[in-house]
């Protein structure tokens, strides 16, 4: 099993939540490939030390996202009709996800939303070249 | 059938109301922390879930039926003080076991024995604290029971044996056992617990999913340019638990739809307005802290665990 997800339990984000954006992470970066099978809920909640109906919870959700499917018997797999366009998705997911905590906290600084426009506009450009076609 | 049914238990000895009116139902393959300041009434509820204790009023079933002596063949019980006989070694508590369960694995008692690295010789007189509740936790999980009820499963144990008891009960839950365990290491709760119970003076103060809690329960803390306005009808908004204001600084205690409240406090006009998690430990905290829940104030005044 060569992904292996870390959780923590301290935090105030519900471990169910921080397993699915792990899982979205693996998919999207390609650390988990289409086809490629999961831990089983029990095995994943051994290995991680935590509840496995909370397990259980990710991966349905996950299936529900259509990132995993889940075969009675056989296991948990990544989507193997996963085409670019859904790995696409997962990134596209994760990334909302931390760009919103980004601009929370920006936010929670008092900027106002043209200041967080202009400081987003200007930080884009140090990190992507503006070549892009999308 | 819920694995262990709760309803509206009372416990009183004397003057003193130890549980008062509690109502917990523990679904199966559940791990269901129970915590609560010493006092609380943890113990208290054990007991009657066990019939060791008799209700003042109320009643409690396990997987459908009133506790009997058959219960406790598919129970696995580790109280908070040993029950373990002084006189007696390691290996005879085997002998005893394997007697009395006809569940007892006792090549699982030997294999926990060793994880937990205990000397079969030694009598129980002559073991640490540590030592006795490992033994209790290897004869209960050696029983392969369907249900646990472990009063306090951590306490003596070092850090490598709490995460070695940790893992017998995620393993347990996992194979479809349910678990209702006591705790004051909320490090081990928030691992192995799916649910909590929060019990303060004998009363439940809080009871839920903790994924759930940690979605819903959050600080909204709005800062001004001068001293924090009052914050109106948000005192008694049913999603707000408490307000503290500092100075500049408001902070609403929220229950559930924090963006809600966050919105409502942004007509306040603050300059800024930010959403903090809390984790399970400020969960617990705030929930047993003092004003929270007036009604419960007048109940019990144990100090000790009853």
């Amino acid at each position: 099993m060569p992904a292996v997800f870390t959780v923590d339990p301290r935090s105030g984000i519900p471990l169910y939540l921080q397993l699915i954006d792990q899982v979205k992470r693996a998919v999207a970066l390609g650390t988990l490939s289409a086809g490629e099978q999961l831990p089983t809920v029990k095995a994943l909640a051994v290995e991680l030390t935590v509840n496995p109906n909370t397990v259980a919870r990710a991966y349905r959700e996950l299936e529900r996202d259509r990132v995993i499917e889940t075969s009675p018997g056989r296991g948990s797999f990544v989507r193997s009709d996963g085409t670019p366009a859904q790995l696409r998705r997962a990134a596209t997911d994760v990334g909302e996800a931390t760009l919103g905590d980004a601009i929370r906290a920006v936010r929670a600084l008092g900027l106002t939303e043209s200041e967080v426009r202009t400081l987003f506009e200007r930080v884009l450009a140090r990190w992507y070249s503006g070549d892009d076609d999308a | 059938m819920n694995a262990i049914s709760i309803r509206t238990l009372s416990k009183r000895y004397g003057e003193q109301l130890a549980v008062a009116d509690l109502t917990l139902e523990v679904g199966t393959g559940s791990i269901c922390a129970l915590l609560g300041p010493n006092g609380a009434g943890k113990s208290t509820t054990f007991k009657c879930l066990l019939g060791l204790a008799r209700p003042t009023a109320g009643s409690v079933e396990v997987e459908g039926a009133p506790v009997s002596a058959a219960t406790f063949q598919s129970l696995g019980y580790v109280p908070e003080r040993s029950t373990l006989y002084d006189w007696m070694t390691v290996r005879e508590h085997r002998t005893l076991a394997r007697r009395l369960y006809h569940t007892f694995d006792a090549a699982r008692f030997d294999e926990l024995c060793a994880t937990f690295k205990l000397d079969s010789r030694k009598r129980v007189k002559r073991l640490s604290k540590g030592q006795r509740t490992a033994l209790a936790l290897a004869l209960a999980f050696a029983i392969r029971p369907r249900i646990f009820v472990l009063d306090e499963p951590a306490s003596g144990l070092d850090p490598i044996f709490q995460r070695v008891a940790l893992d017998l009960m995620i393993d347990a839950a996992a194979g479809g056992a349910t678990i209702l365990f006591s705790s004051h290491q909320i490090g081990q709760v928030e691992r192995a617990a799916d649910r909590v119970a929060i019990l303060k003076n004998g009363r439940l103060v809080l009871d839920g999913n903790v994924d759930e809690l940690k979605g819903e329960r959050k600080v909204v803390e709005a800062i001004f340019e001068a001293d924090a306005v009052s914050p109106n009808g948000l005192a008694r908004d049913p999603r707000v638990s408490r307000i503290e204001r500092t100075g500049r600084i408001l902070r609403a205690y929220v229950n559930n739809d924090a963006p809600g409240v966050a919105r409502e406090v942004e007509t306040l006009g603050p300059r800024a307005v930010t959403t903090y998690d809390l984790s399970l430990e400020d969960i617990f905290l705030n929930a047993v802290a003092d004003g929270e829940h007036p009604n419960a104030a007048s109940v019990g005044t144990s100090q000790g665990e009853v």
